[in-house]
């Protein structure tokens, strides 16, 4: 489609505004990271560093748990997102295509999970994460990070299988396949980009979950980044440039990844598209 | 439901909560998160730990912001610490989900020992009890660099009179004369009462335990604290402490009010200890005697085991030997002060390198906080009611009602004795 | 439809029943909480059947803060669709680097909220941030102003942060349901001479409804729950203007000491996000299907 310069001007502008609200905020964070503390609480702010310093990050790296908390993150995160994978895409299937009793209403209902206010969730969770012994566990992260990610997983899913040509799997039928290879070997491969975009949805919903990790885990060892990030604050005194470089290093893991399979993420989306 | 506990319970199996131990195992909570000052924490368990056989103490920090709700959850479902540090408004919370033995003997002792600070204990001592051990304090004071009130002419501010000119003086294009906060907020509660037990309205509560906030005192304090408030950044109304320091070591701020800057100015600002200037908060008239706000932190012993509350006694008792409780102390230097007459002797204490630069500032703070008062913790007229009132922020919330709405000092207060009635009954 | 009855069951029922057991029950408990009377957590209370719920909907701290999370729904859902809606038209467009464009619009997203809100609280600061400075040097103040001094201002900026932190994502959502519309309708549309505004009220804005129409309820749900980004920035202040109803559950049950209360307000909220949620599915579920 050819553009009329009216719309080409409406849309240089429209790209340079988003470009100054998304990234001029990370530009501040990251590039005052590296300045010396004096300049960081300037009265009179600087737009570019006058100084540069890696102290910040040194005392970062080497005075908290910071690379632990990493890891944490990492792991919950990566084995959330397969997880949820592993439910909701049999499960996406089922409401698309199968039959049986009650489909419509529990398709339906399953996004009401939205609808609790996590801060009652979570004292009986509290209580029952005791009994199982899952208090201050990684893996009782993983539960709550999948249960969360599941209901807009599953309709994620669903109109990723609505949108592919019933062609197909019409062919696959009349070959006298069975709904599970029909499954594993025709849909899953053909959505392989939607799966892409709802893993990296699950992962980077574990990644920032900050209120049940904060109350869950109770050890230094097990926090994972948000709620370490968080620790770093003193009640009474704040280090900011410790602060900002703790805050860019709570998003470069996601930058690195992103920068692998972002384009999985929003070519799944586009591809796919939400029903 | 039940394959999913299956699975939960086999999975609890593999990743285990503690490991079979040996001997007396402590887990200490405490909110002290900042990384220097679990590592210095560390050392001092890993000395304990190593002269005591079959004790084994492990700290766990914690945040401030979901402590609240964490520990009494943790407490009712049997996972709760055995030692933690809490401050006095924690207590009575903790109170209510466990009963926690007194520890009037031990504490006794150990003032016999180490010569406690008076008003520290009294935080702790009510319905016939003592129920924590004091461990180190905080004290509010007024920070002001010694150049700038030189160059202006004028000397530090002793009277509240005196204080408003100060900061009318200091106030110039870019700089704001001083820097009080107005959030709904913990600092802004303290900052508020620092002005109100130097105006004559120390006790929030009578005798019997009704409420006498209500009273011209308070909304003296109230008026002077507004008036000087007008003087603050726009964006004092939603500082925490943080927001202070950097106001002030950064120089937009001529004067705060804050624990300490110490560490702050030294490593964020221009660390020059000939300008640091510390002063008692400014009384109401040159009459009064100056007073402030003081947090005398405790170590809580939450155990119900003996052996347990004993190996736990010898660990508060370990911290409190003068050779250790500099050294723990300085976990934050500058911010932290001594509690026992013993420990403001301490070489321990004085040889911390940047305690030592700041001797002059930190004996003044120690200075200060002689006769600190809490509110809700002052002359044994401690009621279960402050927890919530406290952590409702109440005081701090009173001031909002005049400084965002617009109130005259005397209806605030008056809602406020309300707000704390309400808090009170329900 | 195909596949037998106990196959499709296997296939639902692990995601199904992991969200009853980690929902179900702590939804449960708080029903029975509310007809307690237990103050704070781990002590004990007794059945005092509705007397919570009398109370609190006599409560007129209950209604501001309904209403105020009303506002606070309603704002974000404008707000972010307004900037969703510029993002996704954009994005949609042929223009060098848009891949990348549309790879790294979703960067804001990808920040723990944590991090998000000590960044704002930075830059909106008057000590080293950075957002004062910008405006008075565009002229658009004079000196600096504190954004979290007015109940209005406070709720503007929350509403600003929160929006800030989600259009990249729901832009997403929306670029997705804009790829759906075929090329060659608007082809159409342009031969029958419609300028570009009535092509997009013709055709993008009615095809774009359904997916539209999803993502309402759930950013409904989402940001009716939302409560760490208000709770960091301002716990509600100031003077109670940004309380919304999960910031005065939380206030209820760890700051007033009143559990039973906390869980009455929750079961309150719940149910009526639910019969939104509910009344609106049904709602778009009858259009997609005319």
């Amino acid at each position: 489609m050819r553009r009329s310069w009216q719309m080409n001007i409406l849309l240089a502008l429209s790209l340079a505004f988003l470009c100054l609200l998304i990234l001029l905020p990370f530009w501040w964070v990251v590039s005052s990271s590296f300045k010396e503390p004096q300049e960081i609480i300037s009265r009179s702010p600087t737009m570019v560093p006058h100084s540069f310093t890696l102290q910040h990050f040194q005392k970062l790296l080497s005075s908290s748990a910071y690379p632990t908390y990493m890891l944490n993150s990492l792991i919950v995160s990566t084995i959330s997102a397969i997880i949820t994978l592993m439910l909701a895409v049999p499960a996406a299937y089922a409401f698309f295509r199968m039959h049986f009793p009650g489909r419509e209403v529990m398709y339906r209902t399953i996004l009401l999970a939205y609808a609790f206010p996590s801060i009652v969730v979570l004292i009986p969770l509290f209580g029952m994460f005791v009994k199982l012994g899952l208090v201050d566990t990684l893996t009782g992260l993983v539960i709550i990070n999948v249960t969360f990610a599941l209901p807009f997983s599953i309709w994620m899913l669903r109109s990723f299988f609505a949108g592919l040509p019933k062609e197909i799997e019409e062919a696959a039928v009349m070959d006298g396949a069975s709904t599970l290879v029909i499954l594993r070997r025709v849909m899953i491969p053909l959505i392989t980009p939607g799966i892409a975009s709802v893993g990296i949805f699950a992962f980077i919903l574990s990644w920032t979950e900050y209120v049940f990790t904060s109350v869950l885990i109770v050890s230094d060892a097990k926090r994972t980044v948000p709620v370490g990030f968080s620790g770093i604050i003193g009640q009474y005194q704040i280090d900011w440039g410790m602060l900002l470089a703790g805050a860019s290093f709570a998003v470069l893991p996601v930058i690195i990844l992103f920068s692998l399979v972002g384009r999985w993420f929003v070519g799944g989306l586009t591809e796919g598209a939400v029903k | 439901m039940t394959t999913l506990k299956t699975a939960c319970t086999a999975l609890a199996l593999i990743m285990p909560l503690t490991a079979a131990a040996e001997g007396v195992e402590l887990t200490l909570w405490h909110m002290e998160q900042p990384p220097h000052r679990v590592a210095r924490l560390q050392e001092l368990i890993d000395a304990f730990n190593a002269g005591h056989d079959g004790v084994t103490v492990t700290q766990a920090p914690q945040n401030w912001g979901e402590i609240y709700a964490k520990a009494p959850a943790a407490l009712a479902a049997g996972v709760g610490p055995d030692i933690m540090f809490v401050t006095p408004d924690f207590v009575p919370i903790l109170k209510q989900v466990r009963d926690i033995p007194s520890v009037q003997e031990f504490v006794a002792e150990q003032d016999a020992k180490h010569d406690f600070i008076d008003s520290a204990v009294e935080a702790y001592s009510y319905q016939d009890g003592v129920w924590a051990v004091p461990l180190y304090n905080m004290a509010m004071n007024l920070w002001y660099r010694k150049g700038d009130l030189a160059e202006a002419g004028i000397e530090v501010p002793k009277t509240w009179a005196e204080l408003q000119s100060a900061a009318e003086t200091l106030s110039k294009d870019g700089v704001y004369g001083l820097g009080l906060p107005a959030n709904k907020q913990l600092y802004t509660d303290q900052t508020v009462y620092s002005f109100m037990v130097n105006g004559g309205a120390t006790e929030i509560y009578n005798a019997d335990g009704s409420l006498r906030f209500d009273n011209p005192e308070t909304v003296e304090s109230y008026t002077t604290y507004t008036n000087l408030q007008k003087l603050s950044p726009p964006d004092s109304t939603s500082w925490t402490w943080g927001e202070a320091e950097a106001c002030f070591i950064s120089e937009s701020c001529g004067m705060i009010l804050q624990f300490s800057v110490i560490t702050g100015y030294d490593t964020q600002g221009a660390g020059d200890p000939a300008d640091l200037g510390v002063a008692p908060i400014p009384a109401a008239s040159a009459d009064d005697e100056s007073n402030t706000i003081a947090y005398a932190n405790a170590g809580l012993i939450l155990s119900e085991d003996e052996a347990e509350r004993a190996a736990a006694q010898d660990f508060l008792a370990f911290l409190l030997e003068p050779e250790n409780y500099g050294r723990f102390l300085n976990m934050e230097p500058g911010l932290f002060m001594p509690l026992t007459a013993t420990g403001a002797e301490a070489e321990s204490f004085w040889t911390e390198p940047l305690t030592a630069k700041y001797r002059e500032q930190i004996e003044q703070i120690i200075a200060n906080s002689q006769n600190g008062q809490l509110f809700g913790f002052t002359s044994g007229r401690t009621f279960p009611s402050i927890a919530a009132i406290s952590a409702q922020n109440l005081i701090a919330e009173t001031l909002q009602d005049i400084v965002v709405r617009g109130n005259t000092p005397a209806d605030a207060v008056a809602a406020g004795q309300a707000l704390m009635v309400e808090a009170a009954a329900d | 439809m195909r596949g037998s009855t106990p196959l499709a069951i296997a296939f639902v029922a692990p995601a199904l029943l992991l969200l009853a057991a980690i929902l179900g029950w702590p939804l449960i408990s708080a029903v029975v909480l509310s007809l307690q009377n237990i103050r704070a957590i781990g002590t004990g209370g007794e059945l005092i059947g509705f007397d919570n719920y009398a109370e609190v909907l006599s409560d007129a701290t209950f209604w501001r803060a309904g209403g105020i999370s009303i506002v606070w729904v309603l704002a974000n859902a404008v707000v972010q669709t307004i900037l969703a809606l510029i993002t996704a038209l954009a994005l949609q467009q042929n223009f060098p680097g848009v891949r990348i464009a549309r790879t790294w619009v979703i960067l804001t997203w990808i920040v723990p909220t944590v991090v998000t809100v000590i960044i704002w609280r930075w830059l909106f600061s008057s000590s080293g941030g950075m957002i004062n400075p910008l405006l008075m040097q565009l002229g658009v103040i004079e000196r600096p102003i504190g954004f979290f001094n007015t109940p209005t201002t406070a709720m503007a900026t929350l509403i600003f942060i929160n929006s800030w932190r989600w259009f990249p994502f729901i832009a997403l959502m929306m670029l997705a349901g804009l790829t759906r519309i075929p090329s060659d309708l608007y082809e159409a549309a342009r031969l029958d001479g419609a300028n570009s505004w009535r092509r997009f009220i013709r055709i993008t804005w009615p095809l774009l409804a359904p997916t539209m129409g999803v993502l309402l309820v759930i950013g409904t749900l989402l940001s009716f729950n939302v409560f760490d980004i208000i709770w960091l920035l301002t716990s509600g202040g100031p003077a109670g203007g940004t309380r919304t109803l999960p910031v005065l559950i939380y206030e209820t049950a760890f700051k007033s000491y009143n559990l039973s209360e906390a869980a009455t307000i929750s079961v309150l909220a719940t149910v009526f996000l639910m019969g939104f949620a509910l009344l609106a599915t049904r709602y778009i579920s009858k259009t997609e299907a005319q």
